[in-house]
């Protein structure tokens, strides 16, 4: 199999010379070359999500679905990618404050969907969440406290500040 | 009689600080960072990459089986079949075959005969053939294209009714008519009780197949290059029963056995057991002495993935003009699949907890195990239970119409209350069954709507009960902890419970930081390693809070104590005049006297003659057999009916659950939003359709789950009955939430057609057009009779 060597920035880092097969998709890249196990592998074929990462618009991708050829020279956000250094990003403190985690597996895809309705809807409404979060698929949280992370996210330090007492 | 014991706490103002606080997650932060590893995620020096070959037929010889070329591939290096696997069986149903002797004095009839490879006869489709490793996916996949099987099609069974007809295809010679078990439990008098009764009301129920759909695929990481020691990276319920599993089957003892499991995906009662996989994961790593691991994707998940099979039920109840439930009695029909082996106890455990809310005269349950060539069948959320509630609940909802009366009274004219003994001898030493029924109908309105609202609007109730904990399933129903005091005040809890989203790593945490005073945050967790972690046979049977919160709270006492001593002496005092709370440790007689909690463990490890603090402790229930809790549950769900299209629109679902205490409501909520969700997802959507043993709808694409906007409004109410036994009075949360949602929705659906019985779940829109017709026509027969 043909083999090629492009380049990717993941989360502000950029990856030169990476050698790639045809058939490689963005995720096998994600976890298997640059060794980013953040982005989880589900399904491998589009229908649970939680693969889900960001490109350079802040749009949400199936990376199991990308064809990794087709990004060379591409910028993508993936969970690991979110907080700066110091503090976790809003809608991470918001699923965390909001109980919007538990088994954790999908937990990567569904909040770089959310991430990427946030980065368009700052304050979504239902049906702008609802939409965005169709095609991500968790069955410990029923959705429902996923969906109150998002809502409040915009507040979440005000949220924190509050329920610390301060 | 269990003893008569007294409760932790007193029920109101037992001066908790931590227990009943909204507490995130202590891995939350991980979770949500992408830095907690699942087994997927990890990558051993000089792995390899496995993949099965599966069965393409229900039912067939293997005529020939040539995996030469494959052998031969570059990259490949092993290649496994049953050769490899002489003698060698998937044994984990032994322990329940010998539980149900303890708890019933009968032997389920349990014969595994599930080997890892099929030998001669493949039995269903995606049954193990072969196994290969390689140096990377692709190869290994590739080279399952170069194994050679030539199959001899043979007449396959996939219908459990036909199968017991005679003539049928044998699947399994060893049991003659495809009858895999069949039994009868009958409990208080059922006969005199369906004699005496004034009527008696019967329905047909079905449920179908499904898959459990964890966010995290099945997937084994083995090491067993070094002979002895077998490490295993896995998702699982129980490392405990997979150490005795797999010790047997390669000669090793329990502890030669390591399992890894940190993190694990979702389970919903999926999990429980050691699959073939696992053990072909392990032939694989033996073979090349190179660590190994086997992940399964897309379609395959659905081929290996062992949920609920078709259950078909035949119900009746027994009730007295006044109201007066008397009896049920179920029968049921289970496909086991291509092996039967555990069906018949979970069919079992339905039985019982149909019964357990009502005060009655008799139960008997009916179940027969048929073998079909259908994938063998296990667990789905909830156990047969969500379906069997279904069944029974709906019925109860005619009983009363028929009555004319208000299904609320009727469940609560036969409802449970503490102290009360049901049929097979179990004590309820709390009940909040009464008080949720109530909250249930105060909270949804109940009052003004059932029967006043308008066509294909509806409004249903269900009850429930579910079993915290299980002695009997083994011999003991132990779990230890061990709690380690730091000297810098910080806490290192020890437990094996295995966290797969529930969250009880956290409740762990805040049960050893109430005992010690301290904040949940300043505890950590030491868990999912059998190396590190003391005995805990599992997150099963909901014995997580009762019997391991029990054994951390044993801990953290044991480690209080011994820090106790240090303080004593400080605030010159006596050991048992100490209060632990807010951080701090003080003089219960003068409060005022105290010293902070880090300054007690500094002082107390850094002593002149050194001290060394580590709590142990450790649960089991003090009955011989048996529960010693039930949570309690009502429902009431509220849906509109499409009559045009049969989509069903759940609107509202109000829970209240008696869950004895609550320890933190953050995840309780989590806990009942779940599976709200997941029985909703199983009476409405959930179904694998298949055809001649062949998944239609092997995808999450296709197999469908509720979605963001399917998702109803869901109120939650927590009845605190403090159950003495239980950590703080705490009982179970786990799955006593399920198996009433999908009965009450159920129940919803057939009051917005008129009373019409659902007769079978998921109720898909063509299931539910169905019903509308029959409604119909009921409405145009009691008219014209008129």
């Amino acid at each position: 199999m043909a083999k090629h060597l492009i380049s990717l920035t993941i989360n502000g880092d950029t990856y030169e010379d990476l050698v790639v097969s045809d058939n490689q998709t963005l995720l096998d890249v994600i976890r298997g070359e640059v060794g980013l196990k953040g982005t989880k592998r589900g399904c491998t074929t589009g229908a649970c999500g939680v693969c889900t990462v960001n490109d350079a618009n802040g749009d949400a991708i199936l990376s199991c679905m990308t064809h990794v050829l087709e990004w060379d020279g591409e910028a993508i956000t993936t969970i690991e990618g979110l907080a700066d250094t110091s503090d976790l990003d809003a809608i991470q403190k918001a699923f965390v404050h909001y109980g919007a985690v538990q088994c954790g597996s999908c937990t990567p895809g569904v909040i770089m969907s959310a991430k990427a309705l946030l980065n368009t809807h700052p304050q979504p409404t239902e049906e702008q969440i609802n939409e965005a979060m169709a095609g991500v698929l968790c069955r410990c949280t029923g959705h429902v406290k996923v969906k109150e992370a998002i809502r409040n996210a915009h507040r979440i330090e005000e949220v924190v500040s509050h329920a610390a007492g301060d | 009689m269990p003893p008569e014991i007294k409760p932790q706490v007193p029920k109101d103002n037992p001066g908790l600080t931590v227990v009943g606080q909204r507490q995130p997650r202590l891995d939350g932060a991980d979770k949500v960072s992408g830095r907690s590893v699942f087994t997927d995620d990890v990558v051993l020096p000089g792995m390899l990459y496995g993949k099965i070959l599966r069965s393409t037929h229900a039912h067939a010889r293997i005529k020939r089986l040539d995996t030469s070329k494959a052998e031969a591939l570059p990259g490949v290096k092993a290649v496994v079949t049953a050769a490899h696997a002489t003698g060698m069986s998937a044994n984990s149903t032994d322990s329940v075959a010998k539980a149900s002797k303890r708890r019933t004095g009968k032997t389920i009839k349990l014969k595994t005969g599930e080997t890892i490879f099929a030998d001669d006869v493949v039995t269903y489709i995606g049954e193990e053939i072969a196994a290969v490793a390689a140096l990377d996916e692709a190869t290994a996949t590739k080279a399952l294209e170069l194994i050679e099987v030539e199959y001899e099609p043979l007449p396959a069974i996939m219908d459990s009714r036909r199968a017991v007809r005679a003539g049928a295809p044998q699947v399994n010679e060893e049991f003659p008519g495809n009858v895999w078990s069949q039994d009868i439990d009958n409990y208080g008098d059922p006969d005199t009780a369906f004699d005496e009764a004034d009527f008696i009301m019967e329905s047909k129920f079905e449920a179908g197949v499904t898959h459990n759909l964890y966010a995290e695929f099945h997937v084994a990481l083995v090491d067993f290059s070094r002979p002895d020691k077998l490490k295993i990276w896995t998702p699982t319920q129980t490392s405990y029963l997979m150490q005795h599993s797999l010790a047997p089957a390669f000669g090793l003892s329990v502890n030669q056995v390591q399992i890894i499991h940190l993190n694990t995906g979702g389970a919903f009662s999926g999990r429980g057991a050691v699959r073939p996989h696992h053990y072909v994961a392990v032939l694989l790593s033996r073979e090349t002495r190179r660590p190994v691991k086997v992940f399964s994707a897309g379609d395959e998940e659905f081929l290996i993935g062992r949920a609920l099979g078709k259950n078909r039920y035949k119900t009746r109840v027994a009730a007295d003009k006044d109201g007066t439930l008397r009896a049920f009695d179920m029968t049921c029909e289970m496909d086991g699949g291509a092996v039967g082996n555990e069906v018949g106890y979970f069919g079992w455990m339905a039985g019982l907890s149909n019964a357990w809310m009502f005060d009655l005269q008799g139960n008997r349950f009916q179940r027969k195990v048929i073998l079909t060539n259908q994938r063998p069948n296990f667990l789905g959320h909830g156990g047969m239970m969500v379906s069997s509630n279904c069944a029974v609940q709906q019925l109860l909802a005619k009983v009363a119409r028929s009555l004319d009366m208000d299904p609320m009274d009727l469940l609560l004219k036969n409802a449970v209350e503490q102290g009360h003994t049901g049929l097979s001898g179990e004590v309820f030493a709390s009940c909040g069954l009464k008080e949720c029924i109530e909250t249930v109908r105060r909270e949804s309105g109940w009052d003004d709507k059932y029967d006043k609202l308008p066509p294909y609007h509806g409004i249903g109730v269900a009850v429930g009960a579910m079993a915290a904990g299980a002695k009997g399933a083994f011999k003991h129903d132990t779990s230890a902890a061990m709690v380690r005091v730091g000297e810098d005040g910080l806490i290192t809890v020890y437990t094996g419970i295995p966290d797969m989203g529930q969250g009880t790593h956290t409740t762990m945490a805040m049960i050893a930081a109430e005992v010690l005073g301290i904040d949940a945050n300043d505890v950590q967790l030491v868990a999912g390693d059998t190396d590190l972690t003391p005995i805990d046979i599992g997150a099963f049977a909901q014995r997580g809070t009762i019997t391991t919160g029990n054994a951390a709270r044993n801990a953290a006492i044991d480690a209080r104590d011994q820090l106790a001593v240090y303080a004593a002496e400080k605030l010159e005092t006596s050991v048992d005049n100490l209060r632990f709370a807010h951080g701090q440790v003080s003089r219960v007689d003068d409060p005022q006297q105290s010293l902070p909690f880090k300054e007690v463990t500094w002082g107390t490890l850094n002593s002149m003659e050194g001290r060394f603090v580590m709590g142990r402790g450790f649960y089991n229930s003090p009955l011989p057999y048996g529960t010693t809790s039930w949570s309690f549950d009502a429902q009431v769900a509220e849906v509109i009916v499409d009559p045009e299209t049969g989509q069903i629109d759940v609107l509202k679902v109000t829970v209240a659950h008696d869950l004895g205490r609550t320890i933190n409501p953050l995840a309780v909520e989590g806990q009942i939003d779940g599976q709200v969700f997941s029985a909703m997802s199983q009476v409405i959507y959930e179904e694998l359709v298949t055809d001649d043993g062949l998944f239609l709808n092997p995808s999450r694409l296709e197999y469908k789950m509720p979605r963001t906007y399917e998702m109803p409004e869901i109120a939650h109410f927590m009845i605190e009955s403090n159950d003495p036994y239980g950590p703080f009075g705490a009982k179970e949360v786990g799955e006593g939430p399920v198996v009433v949602a999908g009965a009450a929705i159920i129940a919803a659906v057939s009051n917005a057609l008129g009373g019409t019985l659902m007769p079978e779940m998921p109720m898909t829109p063509m299931r539910v057009l169905k019903a509308i017709r029959a409604s119909e026509l009921e409405k145009s027969q009691s008219q014209s009779a008129a």
